[in-house]
Formats: structure tokens, sequence, C-alpha cells
């Protein structure tokens, strides 16, 4: 069952061969990276019933781990694999601009390499070069915009994520020097080692290395210029996509590794510090990219806090919310491509498309967590999951998510309202793209047939996130003759 | 009780009243004149003056609603008066109780305002403003002294009330029984009134005498009427509630007059309160006398 | 296929038939015959709610482990008939010349229309469910619908909308915090689970409950210190539709105290629980914020110049009225409570109406800019004078018998406190009503007012109806006490011995068929006086006492402008605005807090902070261990 990994050679492959495709046939140049994204989800749908009952563990080249490289491969990876695939595929940015177009397609198509080999990998040294492949991608997507800004943006955004890989080399170092392993099920099954102070260190700098791209609080400075300078597009990419993989490494490591209550309680404090300032920064934006980023921010911060609650509840709880986000963000972000720029240039736009104002109000709604939208049944699981837990720190970040509803609801209120607000001469700046409306329609369908369909996938949602929170599992799965030292 | 008994009572009630009431403004003139070192009026003044206006050739209305106005002023004063009990008639006191007739009290004020309110004149809408930020005061003390009542009779149902205290003779009268909350009762009975120092809604020479501005004739005639009326309920109600009633009208017209006696006199010799100061005046005394009251019925119960 | 299927289907009908067909001409009229329909389909199942048997809903999901099913129980069915009345009334008067007006003006009286549908399926919703999740999820749908309600105006009335929004979804998610942890401790949603989970806890988590879920209906209701956004948001809201909102949708966050407080919990519970170094207790508490959002609000209301603020204010201060009854936990304060809600839907409903009425003909609703158009607009008048009166409490209307029942229960459980709080209430509202009818109708017809003619009779009918409602329920108030045993009943509360007429007992009884005769009867007789007594005169408005001067109908002799001056200025110290303080001061704070986290994200380097951050954390973390 080689699937999953050709869906992570194929992007790869075409990434460094599209500029020789191009050169051939410039419709295969342009059509070349979409088709393989198709050819990724397809992947992933093969290998989806093989899931069902057991992960699939996949070593590359033969070698057995610990030695080798291994992709762990379970419902929860090939979910993100598929997310990442159809979600760059649905924002493909070369669509939007001819002057770059390959070498825009060609970063792109090396995101989607990194981002599912985030989602695929077993042992940290490869996450880690899958994390700089993302970033180092990102960095040249966002600043593909050409202009000013998001150059000046893109060059603060490297010196915060060179730091933070800096600080994430070295926590991976620490964990070497304690274990002698990389493997994330030795590393599980060697988690002892790590629970003192040098873990916790480690752990700490892992954390601030991924949070970067996971929008983390200390180093989520960059997030709101960034996503402001950068072609919506891209900015979608990275808040709904490439957040959650770079969370995905942060789960990982809390399910198998880091086991210590002072690690998810330093979750659960940089959370709720991200929903505190992500929101009360949203609320005073007067431009709608800006509010989407910090909006983004604050949900982020929704998901450590739901990740840090131990046991299968929390990755349940997490796991909703981050699909969640991953559906509706990228859509909003679709739609300021047009409606980007001043709140007070909004007024007139329900007219001018009034589909698109229709669907962003449900996405707004499903975001704030009105029921029956999914949204809620996520921010539900988190509150639950919380207040289970009995503690008053937990307590305390259940108030504060329900206060950042609130603030949430306050400001996308006003966004509506300037939507709606009835003008004798709309601006025709406002009017949307045939391919945004299209994106912001599925995703509104699939927000409402979530919604009709929850109990299903809500179980299945479970059974995934179970079958992730599993540790004894995946350390069987991997080690099925048991540990080798 | 039979539908005869209950007409004949419905109709003598407001007529007894209205005779009560025409003695008692008879009353108030006469003490007034000794203080003033007059004679006063002779006897039937009272009624002669209500006949004179009624037939007066000129007189003017303002509309419908002018006329509603009196209308309600005095069928509302005779509703009322169905509903307080008599030495020997109780009327209609059983189907409505202490607190209705409070509220049957607004009634007529209510009326008055909308009469006046089609005057189109704003002497008279200055009085009529005056006359509720009045309301506004009084009502306070005398529904302190309402649930005074009820609460140490434990029953707002007015026969009752009279029953318990003619049962005892004069210790369980309510002037014995609560005598800080008979003293807020009276001041409360003259401020009720609207005479000075409490008569602001009135002043002649400021606004034209208010809500009367524009009231001649039988409108005049009926405001005449209603006066009769409110000084008797003013006096029953007391009389009812603090001195036990009357078994007959030998008991009770003495007592009446009794208490009238001390607002009348008083009245006399007081200028006469600006808009504001009444208010204030009485939301300090009365209703500080009324709430020491009403915690000492608490206290001993 | 129950009743309560037909019902509910019913209404997601008329949503959909009215969103389809909103601008059409007659779509107004085929609402208000849905409307119609549903509630001759709530009528339907008034024999068994008489019974208390519940209507229950062949409907249910289940959703991620929650049983979510719907019932038709007495108490559901007592809103539901009040939210029908006040839908078909208001859609009646939006489908006639007013919509015609309003659609001139700029506005789109279908999107009311289609507002006012949402509003009636999620009220019917919430009404019926049967479980904390179906409670929840309705109760949101609820004030999302009122938002919708509120905004369809466009322009300044977004503004209150939005203000309004902000505390609905506040109070949202204190019932979700307040659900969440009952799931917590029983690991189900269903109101047994509910009720069993209240055994065992202790006052601390009792208090917790209380705050979250009193709070968060309490801001629908608008509850003192929650009330602030109820006025400008209601008096904004066109016509009809203030109607409606003024009439059932603040009462939902009641029927939310009833259910969950008073029928779950039990009031018996909250008389327990005693506040901390007082000798108070809960119920004491809510007897008093009641008390206050009585007076207050009142009192607000009489200082408005604009007569439907000086409404919404009204409504508010009622709505104190029956949550002061309910609390009182005897069966004539409940009753009395509870039929407030009734009497005060009708004749609010009625003086909304009237006022929309005025401001059809004149365009404007400012007090000071009016007068003199009671011969102008007779009916109208009429029906602003039943409904203040109803409004002020004062026999022979219904708002007396409600306000009579809360009286007796308070003066009977020993109140008497707050039995002088009530009759403040009361008073203010006389003086607060008479000045709005009197700057409106009375006094001095202007003379760019001389032309008006009254409104046209499909804008009136709905008026002299619910007037005749107002009447009908004051001389017969058994009819809704009839309703009303049923509910206090499943609230477990003591029931109402009720009369036709009223109440009879040996402390005290009313019957107001006696009472109203009575009052026909001397008005009767003071008529015949009046009219022996000899012809009068009608003369012309400026044939008036104007102190020897001439008066011409250039000279402005009205007294409207601070009619009660007196009390105005003896009042002014204590009316320091300082609810408003208290939210202007919040919102600084955030604002404040927001500004430091907007500069968080604007620093130019970041990586400098972000090092400065880690040292101090390390010292003071490994400091600690």
């Amino acid at each position: 069952m080689n699937a999953p990994v050709l869906m992570f050679a194929l992007p790869l492959l075409t990434a460094f061969l599209l500029p020789v495709i191009d050169r051939l046939s410039g419709l295969a140049g342009r059509w070349i990276g979409p088709l393989v994204l198709v050819g990724n989800l397809l992947l992933g749908a093969l290998a989806w019933p093989h899931l069902q009952d057991a992960p699939l563990v996949l070593a590359m080249g033969g070698f057995r781990p610990p030695l080798g490289i291994v992709f762990y491969v379970d419902r929860m990876a090939m979910l993100f694999a598929m997310g990442v695939a159809l979600g760059v595929l649905l924002l493909w940015p070369a669509w939007a601009q001819d002057k770059d177009r390959v070498r825009i397609s060609t970063l792109t198509m090396v995101l989607v390499t990194a981002t599912t080999g985030l989602a695929l990998s077993g042992d940290l040294f490869n996450l880690f070069v899958c994390y700089e492949l993302a970033a180092i991608s990102s960095y040249g997507l966002a600043a593909a915009g050409g202009s000013a800004a998001a150059g000046a943006a893109t060059l603060r955004y490297m010196v915060i994520s060179s730091f933070g890989s800096a600080l994430m080399l070295i926590g991976i170092a620490l964990v070497y020097q304690a274990t002698g392993t990389l493997n994330l099920a030795q590393l599980a099954v060697l988690s002892d080692a790590l629970a003192g102070p040098q873990g916790l260190i480690a752990f700490i700098f892992i954390l601030l290395g991924a949070g970067v791209k996971a929008e983390l609080f200390p180093v989520n400075a960059w997030v709101p210029e960034v996503y402001g300078a950068a072609a919506q597009r891209v900015a979608g990419i990275l808040a709904g996509i490439v957040s959650k993989l770079a969370l995905l490494i942060i789960v990982r490591l809390l399910v198998l590794v880091f086991r210590q209550p002072e690690a998810q309680q330093i979750l659960l404090v940089l959370g709720v510090l991200g929903v505190i300032t992500g929101e009360l920064a949203a609320w005073r934006a007067q431009d709608l990219t800006r509010m989407l980023a910090c909006s983004s921010i604050g949900q982020l911060g929704v998901m450590f806090v739901a990740f840090s609650i131990p046991g299968p509840a929390g990755v349940f709880a997490g796991l909703a919310v981050a699909l969640h986000h991953m559906l509706v963000k990228p859509a909003l972000f679709l739609l300021a491509e047009r409606w980007g720029g001043a709140l007070t240039r909004l007024p007139g736009a329900a007219q001018k498309s009034p589909l698109a104002a229709a669907c962003f109000v449900l996405l707004a709604l499903s975001l704030v967590g009105i029921p029956p939208l999914p949204g809620f049944w996520a921010k539900f699981l988190v509150v639950t999951a919380a207040l289970g837990q009995g503690t008053p720190a937990y307590a305390g970040a259940v108030a504060v998510i329900l206060a950042a509803a609130v603030i949430e609801a306050s400001y996308l209120a006003r966004v509506a309202a300037h939507l709606y607000r009835r003008v004798t001469q709309p601006l025709s700046a406002n009017r949307q793209t045939r391919a945004a409306v299209t994106v912001a329609t599925c995703a509104s369908a699939a927000l409402v047939s979530a919604t009709l369909w929850l109990a299903p996938l809500g179980n299945s949602l479970q059974v995934t996130a179970a079958q992730a929170a599993d540790r004894d599992s995946y350390i069987h799965n991997v080690f099925p003759q048991g540990v080798q030292p | 009780m039979g539908w005869g008994s209950v007409l004949l009572e419905v109709t003598l009630m407001p007529l007894l009243a209205f005779a009560t009431g025409l003695l008692l403004v008879l009353m108030m003139r006469r003490i007034r004149a000794r203080l003033e070192r007059r004679v006063g009026p002779p006897f039937f003044q009272p009624l002669y003056d209500i006949l004179k206006l009624y037939g007066k050739r000129v007189q003017i209305s303002h509309g419908f609603i002018h006329d509603l106005g009196i209308i309600m002023v005095v069928g509302g004063y005779i509703t009322v008066e169905m509903y307080l009990p008599m030495p020997g008639m109780d009327g209609l006191a059983a189907h409505g109780d202490l607190i209705t007739l409070a509220y049957l009290m607004m009634v007529p004020s209510l009326g008055m305002a909308l009469g006046v309110g089609q005057c189109a004149n704003p002497n008279g809408s200055i009085g009529i403003s005056r006359a509720l930020m009045a309301m506004l005061g009084y009502d306070i003390p005398f529904m302190l002294v309402i649930v005074a009542a009820a609460t140490l009779y434990g029953t707002t149902s007015l026969p009752d009330i009279i029953a318990a205290q003619q049962g005892g003779g004069m210790a369980t009268w309510g002037v014995v029984t609560m005598p800080v909350m008979a003293i807020a009762g009276l001041v409360t009975t003259h401020v009720m009134l609207a005479k000075e120092p409490f008569e602001t809604y009135v002043a002649p020479a400021e606004i034209a005498t208010g809500p009367m501005v524009e009231m001649g004739g039988k409108f005049m005639g009926g405001l005449f009427v209603v006066q009769a009326f409110q000084v008797y309920t003013a006096g029953a109600l007391y009389t009812t509630l603090f001195l036990g009633g009357g078994t007959s009208w030998l008991e009770f017209l003495p007592k009446l007059c009794a208490v009238m006696f001390l607002p009348f006199a008083i009245t006399v010799l007081f200028p006469r309160f600006k808009a504001g100061e009444g208010l204030l005046w009485v939301w300090k005394w009365p209703t500080a006398i009324a709430l020491l009251g009403l915690a000492l019925i608490y206290l001993r119960r | 296929m129950t009743p309560l299927d037909a019902l509910l289907a019913l209404s997601l009908v008329t949503l959909l038939l009215t969103l389809s067909c909103r601008h059409q001409v007659w779509c107004g009229v085929l609402t208000t015959l849905l409307y119609g329909v549903q509630l001759m389909a709530l009528l339907f199942m008034s024999t068994s709610i008489h019974y208390g048997v519940p209507v229950p809903s062949g409907v249910h999901f289940n959703v991620l482990g929650f049983e979510m099913h719907w019932a038709m129980t007495p108490l559901a069915w007592f809103f539901a008939l009040i939210t029908l009345g006040a839908a078909v009334a208001s859609s009646w008067y939006a489908s006639t010349s007013w919509g015609r007006h309003y659609a001139a003006t700029g506005g789109s009286p279908g999107l009311l229309q289609v507002a006012l549908a949402c509003n009636v399926v999620s009220m019917l919703l919430l009404l019926c469910s049967a479980d904390l999740l179906g409670l929840f999820i309705s109760w949101e749908l609820v004030s999302w619908a009122s938002f919708l309600l509120m905004a369809s105006a466009g322009g300044a009335a977004v503004r209150h909308a939005l203000h309004y929004l902000v505390y609905a979804v506040a109070g949202g998610m204190a019932v979700l915090a307040g659900i969440a942890l009952v799931y917590v401790a029983t690991g189900s949603l269903s109101f047994d689970a509910f009720v069993a989970s209240l055994s065992g806890l202790s006052a601390g988590r009792l208090w917790l409950l209380l705050l979250l879920f009193g709070g968060g209906f309490a801001v629908k209701m608008g509850l003192l210190p929650l009330h602030l956004w109820q006025a400008r948001a209601y008096a904004d809201t066109p016509g009809p539709g203030s109607a409606f909102l003024g009439a059932i949708s603040s009462r939902m966050g009641l029927f939310g105290i009833l259910l969950v407080l008073v029928q779950l919990a039990g009031l018996a519970r909250f008389a327990g629980l005693v506040l901390p170094l007082t000798p108070f207790t809960a119920l004491d508490l809510l007897a008093w914020v009641a008390a206050f959002t009585i007076i207050l609000p009142t009192f607000t209301a009489l200082r408005q110049t604009d007569a439907r603020r000086l409404l919404a204010w009204h409504g508010i201060g009622q709505g104190g009225y029956m949550l002061l009854g309910v609390v009182m936990g005897d069966a004539l304060g409940s009753a009395g409570g509870l039929m407030h809600v009734f009497n005060h839907a009708t004749y609010q409903a009625a003086l909304f109406f009237s006022v929309s009425a005025v401001v059809y003909r004149t365009g404007t609703s400012d007090l000071d800019q009016l007068g003199g158009l009671v011969t102008r607009m007779p009916i109208s008048f009429t029906a602003m004078l039943i409904g203040i009166i109803g409004l002020a409490g004062l026999p022979p209307m219904n708002g007396f018998v409600s306000k009579w029942l809360i009286y007796q229960s308070l003066i009977r459980e020993g109140h008497p406190l707050l039995f002088i709080a009530a009759v403040i209430g009361t008073l203010g509202t006389i003086l607060s009503v008479y000045k709005l009818i009197h700057n409106m109708f009375l006094g001095q017809l202007r003379v760019e007012h001389e032309h008006i003619r009254e409104a046209p009779w499909s804008m009136t009918l709905p008026m002299i109806l619910l007037s005749a409602v107002v009447f009908a329920t004051g001389y017969l108030p058994g009819l809704v006490l009839r309703w009303i045993a049923p509910v206090q009943r499943e609230l477990g509360l003591p029931v109402l011995d009720y009369t036709l007429g009223g109440y009879q007992s040996t402390a005290g009884s009313l019957d107001m068929i006696w009472v109203v005769t009575s009052m026909l009867g001397g008005f009767a007789i003071g008529a015949v006086l009046f009219y022996a007594g000899g012809r009068a005169r009608r003369v012309h408005q400026l044939d008036n006492y104007a102190g020897g001067h001439f008066l011409d109908a250039a000279t402005r002799y009205q007294y409207s402008y601070n009619f009660y001056p007196a009390l105005t200025r003896l009042a002014a110290p204590l009316y320091r605005d300082s609810f408003q303080w208290l939210e202007s001061a919040l919102v600084s704070m955030l604002q404040l807090a927001s500004a430091g986290a907007q500069g968080i994200y604007r620093s130019v380097h970041p990586s400098l902070y972000l090092l400065a951050a880690a040292v101090i954390a390390w010292l003071v973390w490994g400091g600690g261990h």
C-alpha cells in the first residue's frame, strides 16, 4: 500500500519538474499542479478504507524503524493530508496571477509536499525537514505578491520563523541527547527520560518553533501583517491549512512523548493568551483581512486549549475545531480577496454579490458558534471537555473562550451590517469573482450538510480521535514485535 | 343579598355620601370663616352653589373628551362610594376590597386629567401636571397605610376590617392599635384633600386656578359635587381604617367631623407649598412616620 | 403526526412561503392568514393542555449522543398563544397601508414579514423544547431572529441592533456555560438529569447555576442591570415589529426563567440559598432585582420625549412585575405575574399600533411636536386611552387584575417594601402615560396637523380588536386565569382558585364583573347628571383663557415640554445614568485591552520582546520550581 508515499512524492516531483513541463507546454504547466492535487485526493480516497481497522506504517526504503524514516498513516493523518490537497486545490494561488505563475506553482507544490509530510511523518527529523520546507515555501508565497508591504512583512516573518526554527532544532537536539532516538514511537517508549526539566525545556523549544506556523501566542506577531499583505489565497492556505499541520506536530508530541502536566499547562496558558489577544485585536481591526487574521489567532488559541486537555476527549474537541476552521477560514479569506481593504468600503457589497454575502453570514455564524451549525458543536465539545477537568484553570479558559465568542459575534456582525447596508451606488469593486462565490458556496453547502449529517460525522471523528490519542497502539503498530533498543 | 337590596344600597350610598359631603364642605367653610373672624355661609350654601352652577345659561365645552372628563370624575366617585361601607350598608364592598377602592379613587383623577387636556389651555395642563405629581407624593404614605392596615387586620376586605374593630370596642380601634400609623394617616388625608398647604395644582394667581380655568357652569358644578364626594371619601376611609367605622349614623357622623376638623383647621392657617416643595415634604415626613409605624407593626408580630 | 408536529410544520411552511414571495404585494395578507391558521392549530390542542397533558412531538433527533425532542406543555401553550396572537396582529398591521407607506419611504415590508416569520418559528421551537440542548439551540435562533427584526429597518436601527446582539450573545454564552456544567455533572442534557443533578449541589455551585441561567435569560428579559439595549433597539424597529418585540420577545427570557429556575430547579431550592454574610436569600435578590426593574425604567420612561422610546421603557418596567409575581411563589402572585404577560402583550401592542398610526399620519413621534389629535384621530385616541388605562393598571382594564393579584400576594406574603416599590412603579406609569396621551392627543392642535385624517380602517381595526380584548379580559379575567391554572400546576406552584370575575377569599376578594358593571353604571349616572344640566356650547380651541391676550393659530399654546418639572428637578441628582456609565466603563476597558493586543501585533521588532518575555517567564517559573 504505497498510496500515502505517493501522496508525498508526487507533489515533490512535480514541483521540481514544473519549470521543464511549463517550457514544453504552457497548458500542461498551468494544469499539472491541480491535477496532481486531484491525484493526491484520489490516492487518499483509495487508502482510506485500509485505515478503518489499523493505521498503516510505511518504512521508507525498507529500513525498519527506529533507524529508518517511517510514515505513520492513521485516520487523522490521512484526513489532514487529504485536507491539504483539497484546500490547496480550491485556493490554487497561481490561477489568480499570470506573472510568476511557474514560480508560484512550484512553491505551492513544495508546500503541499511539506504539509503532507508533516501529516504523515513518524519521526522528529522528518517533521523538522518538512517544517522547514513549508516555512521556506511560505516565505516565497507570501512575498509573491510583489508589493513592498508583502516584502517587508515576509522579512519580519522570516526573522521570527528562523528564530523559531533554531529553537526547534535545539529542542530536537535536546531530545536526541536525552533519548538517543528521533523516532516518535521509540520516543514514546522512552518518554520517561524526558519527564524531567530537560524534557520540559525541549518541549517548550519545539513548541515555540512549531508554534510560529501554528500562530501560538508569543511567536505569532507576524500573522496580521503577512496575512494582510500577501495574496488572500496564500493567506487562506497559511491560515487554514498550514497552521493546522504545524499544530499537528505539537499534538503528536503531547500524545506520545511529553506527557507531563506542565506541558499541558503551558499549552493551556499560551492558548488562552492567544484567544484573548487575537479576538481583542480583531475587534479593533478596520479592515477585513486583518480582522480575519487576528480571528484565526483566536481560533487557534481555542484549538491549543482543546489539545491541552489530556485524553481522547481533548483530541476529539481539538480535531473538531481544527477541521471546522479548516473549512471556514479559507473560504472567508477567499471572499476577502475582493472585500479586503477598509470596512468603510464595504456598504453595498450585498447588493452586488448577494450570494457571497449570504455565504459570508453563514460562515461567520458558524465561526462564532451558533447552533445548529458545526462550529457550535466543536465549541461545545471544547467547553464540555475543559469543564470536565474540573480545575479552576480550565474553568477560566472556558470563560475566556465564551467571552471571546461574544467579541467575535460583535465584530463579525459589524462586518455583516456593513455588507448589507443599502447604498445608492455600490462599488463595482465589491463584486465577487465567480471562483470566490463558488468556493464560498461550496463551503456553506459543506457546513449545512455537516449539520444535517452531524451524527455519523461526529462518530467517525470520535473514532479518529480515539485512534490518534491511543499511545499504546501507536507503539504497537510501529514495533509489532516489541521495541528494539 | 337580593337584587332589590343591592340596587337600593347602590343608589342610596352615593346619595348619602353626597349629602354628608355637602355637610362636611359646609363645616370646612364655617371653620374657615370662624378662624377668619367671619360668620360663614348658611346651611344649604354648598347645595345652592351647585344648583347655581348647573343653572347657568352660558356653558362652554371644548369637545367630547371635555364632557367625558367631567362624566368620568362624577361617575368615578359615584362608583367609589358603592365600595365604601356605611353604617348599615356594605354596598358592593364584598366584591372589591381596599386595594380596589384605592385604585378606583384614581379613576376620577384620570378623568379630570383627560377633560382638562382637551381644554387646550396650558394653565390647565400645568395644573394637572402638578396634581399628578402631588398624587405621586401622597400615594406613597397612603399605600403604606393600606399595607399596614392589611397586615394588622389580616385582610383587605373593608367590612371585615370594620367588624374586627367593632368587635372589641375602642381598644381594637386602629387609632389605639397602630397610633403612629394613625398620625401618618391623618397627615395623608390632609394631603389627599389637596387643600392648603398642598393646593399647588390650583394656584389661582399663578396658573389661573389650573384645571378649572376653562370649567364653568355644569362642568364646575360637577367639580363641586366631586369636592363633596372627595371630602366624604377621605374622612370615611380614615374612619373605617382607624376609628372602627360606625354602627349607626349617630356614631359615624361625629367621627367623620372629628377626623376632618384638624385638616380643615390647619388648612386655613397655611400658605401654599411650591410644586416641588410639597412633594419633597410628603416624601419626608408622612412617609417617615408611616415607615416607622409599619416597622412597629412588624416588630409586634 | 401529532398536533404539535402540524403546528411546527405550518410555521416552517409560513417561513418558506414568506421567504419566496416577500416581494409580492399580497405577502402580508398571506402571512396573516397563515398565522391565523397556526393559532387555530394551537387552540386545537387546548383541551389536552387544559387537563395538563402535554402534547408530544413525533420528531426527535439523536445528535452526538444527545436526545432532542419537543413537547407542548401548558406553559409553552400559554406563551405560544400570546406569540401567535401578537404575530397575527403585527402581520395584519404590516400588510395594510402602513406597509405600502413603509415601502415608499425606503423600507422593505417583505423583509419585515420574513423576520417576523423567523421569530415565530424560533419562538415556537424554544417554547416546545423538552431538553436542554434543544432549548439552547432554539434560544440562539430566537436571539438572532430578533436581531434580524431589529436590523431590518436599516440605518440607525442597525447600531442599536448590534448593541443588542452583543448582550444577546453574552447571555447565550452564559446559558451555554450553565448547560455545559450540567452536562459535565450528569453526562446528559435531559431535563430529568438536570433535576437529579441539583439535589447534591453545594451552595456555591447552585449560585453559579443561578447566575449563569438567570443572567443569560435576564438579558433577553431586560432585567436590571442588563436592560440598556432594550429601549432603543425596540423603539427603532419599524412599527408592527416593535409591537411584536415589546409584546412577547422579551418574555421569552421570562419563559426561560420559569422553565429552568421555577419548574426544573424549584423556587424552594433558591429560598434556602442564602447570600453570604446577609440574611437575604436568592429569592429576595430576584425579588429586589424585579422591584428595581419596575421603578427605574418607569421613571426613565417618564423623561422620554419620543413616544416609542417611552413605550419601550415601559415594556422593560412591566417585565419586573411579571418576575416579582412569579418569585413570590404563591397562587396569587404567580397567577398575577403570568396573567401580566398576557395583559401586557395586549395593551402594549394596542399602544404601539396607535403610536404607529400617528407616525403614519404626521410623520413624527416626537411628543414635543404633536398635540390635539383627538379631534382628528378619535379611534387611535380611544385605542391609546384603553391601552394606557391597561398599562397603568387601573380598573376596568385587564392590567388592574394582574396587578391586584400581585399586590395581594405581596401583602399576604409579608413584603411591604416590595409592595411600595410596585406601587411606585404604577404611579410613575400613570404619570408617564398621561404625558404620552396629553402631548399626543390632547392640548392644542397644530396648524400643520389640521388636515390630518384618521388612519385607514385596515390599521384601526387591529387596534380596536386589541382594545376590545383588553376590556373583555378586564371584565372577565376568569377567561385568562383559566389558561394559567394548568401552567401553575405544571410549574409546581400552588394553583389559583379563580372565578370568572377574579378571585374570592375571606382576606379580600375581587370580582371584576361587579366592579366594571358598577363603574359603567356610575358613569351612566354621571352622564345623566351631566346631560341633564343644560346644553353646553362647543367652542374652538383658540377661544380660550389667555390672560387677556388674543390667541391665534401661530401662537404655540401647548404645555408639553418638560411635563413634570418638579419631579424632573428632584429626580435629576438620582438619575446619573449610572448603568450607562458602568457599561461605557466596561467598553472602555475592553478598548484599552484591545489596543494593547493590537499593539502586540503591530510591534516592529517582536523578536526582542519575545526574548525579553521568554527570559522573564523563565525566571519567574524557573524561580518557582
